[in-house]
């Protein structure tokens, strides 16, 4: 207590004022130390020695003491330290081991005052006593530490580590009798000066090198401890055993370390290599730095607060040869660029969100929405209530569903596995499909399907009169519109996408407009929209309202009420054909072209004139010539899947592209129809929809999608007479100079499937050896066998 | 409290800084300030800690996961300007490889799509783009372009693997030669887009420049059916911007404001089929946005993490309310 006030008084009234700031120095500095009138710094190193004057703007050297024509190696500094009491005072490690006294009140040019040649290597520190005048101590790399009384010509004591060399000494600002020593070896050792036979206390503090130690400059039992395990350790002293309360892991070796004036849990610290920044951190956030300084571009060696009570000027050497003093405020605070959130949108449309605590707890108290029907996850980490600190960070991490239809993934995963893509009709894949979308709460895609149907299927399936009801009070123009709209489906309430995707002029939002919400609003909305919107609005409407209906009226359709329908067998054959046409649309093909046209299709021809009421006449039209070619629609199905494509739906693009086959294939470019397969496959296997990505592989007319299916797989085929592996290409063994898997009936080379007798190993058509085995048992190659088939 | 299903312990002891859901979305990788990456599986609503990985010495900032083709493995980088390259094997999570060829806190790192084989970019404060290419027996070979972006690089993110366009010309059933591009944000408010050239050298296709602030997080959206390249960004200076590209040379990039939020925007994220854009912002809320079928784009829910309260369709005002 009594040197603090007497420090305080010393430098009472001045105020530390400057800037960030620098100097060049001619050499590397090894180590700095600060005059206790924090006006002045020091800088040692190899072959400098030179007191610096910190002014306002700038260094102003002041003093050079390394003096004489030719330098001598006391002169070569590895530590450097002034007096706290005594500013005339300074003291320096060599790297010859000689510790040096200089007494700058000395009028002559050469400062040097004592000289102490007791250490056989180099002194790695010295250290004066914080309240005792003349005694300082040192620390060398021989392993022994001596304090030195300066009225005195050499050591008063000598104190022996019994373990490797010294890397520092410090004497505790609190006890006036103790210093602590770290060593080579990892150990700390706490002495007492009057004992110098035996430490007080060991502990292994480091594994590896401690390089450094600093005592607490309020709190008598902490002592801050560096090492090359990247590591600062805070030691409570005071307990009966030394007990670690902190932790810091840095990334480099930690060379020096220094407490930060009147903040009681900083520290500042500088590396040894690979780093050449200096950090101050807080202990109780050990992580993240809370300000570092940037300026040295190479390793910095010596730090110092520049007074004892001032938290924010900071002086620093480097081996960069400059000299900086940083502000505490121009430092960069690696935790305000520290990114506090993690935002990851999930597969299954399942957002995980992780953010700072800190801010979400402010946040608290906000009134939940009602009708949520998410279900977010917590994963959270408690703030410890015991300790609060604003610096200290957790996060809160949350992973949220979204519901359905907005963007959960759910609908993907039902309708790949339900779909059926091939193996039935037309009529009854899209009818099939519709249903499984309709189940899945997806009228808009149901819709589509059930137009499809329409448009490309044996119309008179539907029957006519159905179709001439008048249009539902929604209907502005008044006009008799042939279909009816049934009000009955509609959604209780509108989903947001519905509300996004109205009212768009143009052909392509006509199949947004399926949403059995969304027909709700255009019926509201009729003047506004643009004619040829209406008619669609209406049809759809129709088929919305009324399929089930239909499907009564029809029997063919009774099936499609079925609860759920298995993938055709052929998805999963046991070996998969190397051709790469379709075999679903084949047998479809009659069904399309057939003679009558039905009411229907007609409508679905009012799809293309401009205006409501011209809609009409084109369909009365279109139902007197009841004769348009499925081609006619071709180019809007085109428009429609690139919508589906655009919007995200891609599994829609490639179920009708695949369902559709033929039709519209052409219509759309290789390319475009490549892209959706690849995106559908690739989203089919993130989802392990393994099997349904196999068959979209195989049902695929591209040549760069059904060859995905051919690769990676590899056959080894060995000689059946010289049974080594054969080459890659050709029926030739390379080796024997025969012709491998032989067909002993016909004695021709088999290309495809082979059989053969496990006894004799000899086979070879299947047809040439099953027509064989009707006339005989013994093997056919004649060697005399039975051979046995099964 | 609304709909809160578990409270789990992530067992970090500092700020989450990323998490991120693997191809499958079966788990989620979360790193942290404590220097820590942790695996934990997710399936059926559950949250298993199923690996701690402790290899940095500081705060990890990014992770990323690989294609399961390659099997099990997953990216992390670091303030100590190192990036680790994990692996499983029979369960064990182990370091594959060790990064260390920055100058400065490494921020962001993303592989590039299955397709090129296994390919990561690293974005680091030292300005510098790395890119590391796995070439067998554990070998990586680095390449690397320096000044990338002055004062440091935030985020990388490629472009998916089929550019439209890039399959012209191209005889089917050949394997298609694939332009390799990625676009990075950094702290010259600049997002950049990148090239493989022929000779395999990178180079800086093009600058977008929008942004008053350093740009925090690019998004090069999925390309699921989209006839346009789109890229999302967010920047410190609280816009978004969407930007897309049209045109088959992709040369011509235009913006268009998302939004201006009052905070940061410290993330964009896509939804798998590209039609729906999360962002997170300095607010603690993430929004959820989509593109109306006029080309707006809306925000169609946002989600409040202070208690897990979700709220759908928030309008515009009740938004700045908030």
């Amino acid at each position: 207590m009594e040197k603090m006030s007497r420090v305080t008084t010393a430098l009472g009234g001045s105020v530390l004022t400057g800037r960030t700031m620098h100097c060049h120095l001619d050499a590397p500095a090894n180590a700095i130390s600060v005059c206790r009138d924090a006006a002045q710094v020091v800088v040692a190193g190899r072959s400098i020695f030179k007191i610096y004057a910190i002014e306002e703007e700038q260094f102003v050297e002041k003093l050079n003491l390394r003096v004489g024509r030719k330098p001598s190696l006391n002169l070569s500094c590895a530590d450097v330290v002034w007096h706290q009491m005594d500013e005339n005072l300074l003291a320096t490690a060599a790297t010859n081991g000689v510790v040096v006294t200089w007494n700058l009140g000395r009028p002559s040019r050469n400062k040097q005052d004592q000289l102490f040649t007791e250490h056989k290597r180099t002194v790695n520190k010295v250290c004066f006593h914080p309240t005792e005048a003349h005694v300082l101590l040192s620390g060398s790399q021989d392993g022994f530490m001596k304090c030195f009384d300066l009225r005195r010509k050499d050591s008063v004591s000598t104190f022996s580590g019994q373990s490797e060399s010294v890397r520092d000494v410090q004497f505790s600002i609190r006890d006036y009798f103790t210093f602590a020593s770290t060593f080579e070896n990892g150990n700390v050792q706490l002495w007492d000066i009057r004992r110098p036979d035996r430490c007080e206390r060991m502990f292994t503090a480091h594994n590896g090198p401690v390089f450094c130690c600093d005592w607490h400059p309020e709190d008598r039992g902490w002592l801050a401890t560096g090492g090359r395990d990247k590591m600062v350790k805070v030691w409570d002293m005071a307990t009966h055993r030394a007990k670690e309360v902190h932790c810091v892991q840095t990334i480099a070796s930690v060379a020096r370390v220094k407490w930060r004036p009147e903040c009681r849990h900083h520290l500042a610290t500088c590396s040894m290599m690979v780093d050449h920044n200096v950090y101050v951190w807080d202990v109780r956030r050990p992580f993240v730095p809370a300000a570092m300084f940037e300026e040295h571009r190479d390793v910095t060696t010596g730090i110092a607060w520049r007074h004892p009570h001032d938290p924010s000027f900071l002086l620093s050497g480097s081996k960069d040869s400059t000299l900086c003093q940083h502000l505490f405020r121009d430092a960069s605070q690696p935790v305000e660029r520290a990114n506090p959130e993690g935002l990851c949108y999930g597969l299954f449309g399942d957002l995980a969100f992780a953010a700072k605590e800190s801010l979400v707890a402010t946040e608290s108290g906000r009134k939940p929405y009602a009708g949520d029907r998410r279900h977010p996850i917590f994963f959270k980490r408690k703030l410890d209530p015991a300790e609060p600190f604003a610096g200290l960070a957790s996060s809160a991490l949350n992973i949220f569903e979204i519901e359905p239809g907005s963007g959960s993934m759910s609908w993907f995963v039902d309708t790949a596995e339900r779909y059926a893509l091939a193996g039935r009709s037309l009529a009854e894949l899209c009818d099939h499909n519709a249903k499984v979308a309709r189940e899945l709460g997806r009228n808009q895609v149901a819709q589509t399907w059930t137009m499809l149907r329409i448009i490309y299927c044996s119309p008179g399936l539907v029957p006519t009169t159905n179709l001439n009801h008048s249009v539902g009070k929604g209907s502005s123009c008044g006009l008799p519109l042939m279909n009816s709209f049934n009000l009955k489906d509609v959604a209780p309430g509108l989903g947001s996408e519905t509300r996004l995707d109205r009212s768009k002029g143009d052909t392509r939002s006509d199949t947004v407009l399926l949403d059995s919400s969304a027909t709700l609003v255009p019926n509201e909305d009729n003047e506004e929209t643009e004619g040829s919107d209406v008619p669609t609005d209406y049809l759809l409407g129709e088929v919305e309202g009324e399929d089930d209906e239909l499907y009564l009226l029809d029997p063919e359709h009774a099936h499609s009420e079925e609860p759920e329908y298995v993938l055709p067998q052929e998805a999963f054959p046991l070996r998969h054909e190397i051709v790469d046409t379709p075999p679903g649309p084949e047998h479809l093909q009659d069904k399309a072209d057939s003679p009558h046209v039905s009411g229907s299709e007609a409508d679905a021809a009012s799809l293309v004139p401009v205006d409501s009421s011209f809609s009409l006449i084109s369909v009365s039209h279109a139902l007197c010539d009841s004769r348009l070619p499925p081609d006619f629609f071709s180019a809007l199905v085109c428009d429609m899947l690139r919508f589906y494509a655009e919007q995200g739906d891609v599994q829609m693009a490639v179920s009708v592209l695949i369902v559709l086959g033929e039709r519209v294939r052409k219509d759309i470019d290789e390319q475009t129809q490549e892209h959706w397969y690849t995106s559908y496959i690739d989203l089919l296997q993130r989802f392990c929809l393994w099997n349904v990505s196999n068959q979209v592989v195989k049902l695929s007319t591209s040549r760069a999608i059904s060859c995905l299916n051919q690769a990676s797989t590899t056959l080894h085929v060995n000689c059946s007479h010289c049974k080594r592996p054969m080459s890659s290409r050709g029926w030739v063994c390379d080796r024997c100079r025969r012709c491998a898997s032989m067909c002993a009936v016909c004695h021709h080379v088999v290309k495809g499937l082979f059989v053969w007798c496990q006894g004799c190993s000899h086979g070879g058509h299947l047809q040439h050896i099953m027509k064989w085995l009707e006339g005989s048992s013994h093997c056919p190659a004649g060697c005399g066998h039975l051979c046995e088939y099964s | 409290m609304v709909s809160v299903i578990n409270t789990v312990d992530t067992s970090h002891e500092d700020m989450i800084h990323d998490a991120q859901m693997d191809y499958y979305g079966t788990r989620l990788a979360t790193c942290s300030s404590d220097r820590s990456v942790k695996v934990f599986d997710v399936r059926n609503g559950g949250q298993v800690l199923v690996a701690d990985l402790r290899g940095h010495e500081g705060p990890v900032w990014q992770v990323a996961w690989a294609h399961p083709m390659f099997g099990n493995i997953l990216a992390s980088c670091s303030y100590d300007r190192k990036v680790i390259i994990w692996k499983e094997e029979n369960g064990t999570w182990e370091k594959a490889h060790e990064h260390s060829g920055h100058d400065s806190s490494v921020n962001s790192v993303c592989w590039a799509p299955h397709d090129y084989g296994l390919i990561l970019a690293c974005g680091s404060s030292d300005g510098a783009i790395s890119l590391l290419t796995y070439t067998g027996l554990g070998q990586w070979e680095v390449k690397k372009i320096n000044n990338a972006h002055t004062i440091g690089c935030n985020a990388v993110s490629w472009a998916p693997a089929v550019i439209p366009g890039s399959l012209i010309d191209q005889p089917s059933g050949q394997k298609p030669n694939y332009i390799k591009k990625f676009a990075s944000g950094g702290c010259d408010n600049l997002i950049k887009l990148w090239k493989e050239e022929e000779d395999g050298q990178w180079k800086e296709e093009q600058k977008l420049e929008a942004h008053s602030d350093w740009v925090r997080d690019v998004a090069w959206a999925p390309s699921i059916g989209l006839p346009a390249s789109t890229i999302a960004s967010c920047s410190q200076d609280g816009r978004v911007f969407i930007w897309t590209c049209d045109d088959a040379s992709g040369n011509t990039w235009s913006p268009k404001l998302l939004h201006k939020f009052n905070d940061v925007v410290w993330h964009v994220s896509w939804s798998i089929t590209a039609n729906i854009l999360a962002v997170s912002g300095g607010d603690n809320k993430v929004t959820l946005w989509k593109e109306s079928v006029d080309g707006q784009w809306v925000c169609i829910s946002d989600v409040n993490k202070g208690q897990g309260s979700v709220s759908t369709s928030v309008t515009e005002g009740q938004q700045n309310e908030q």
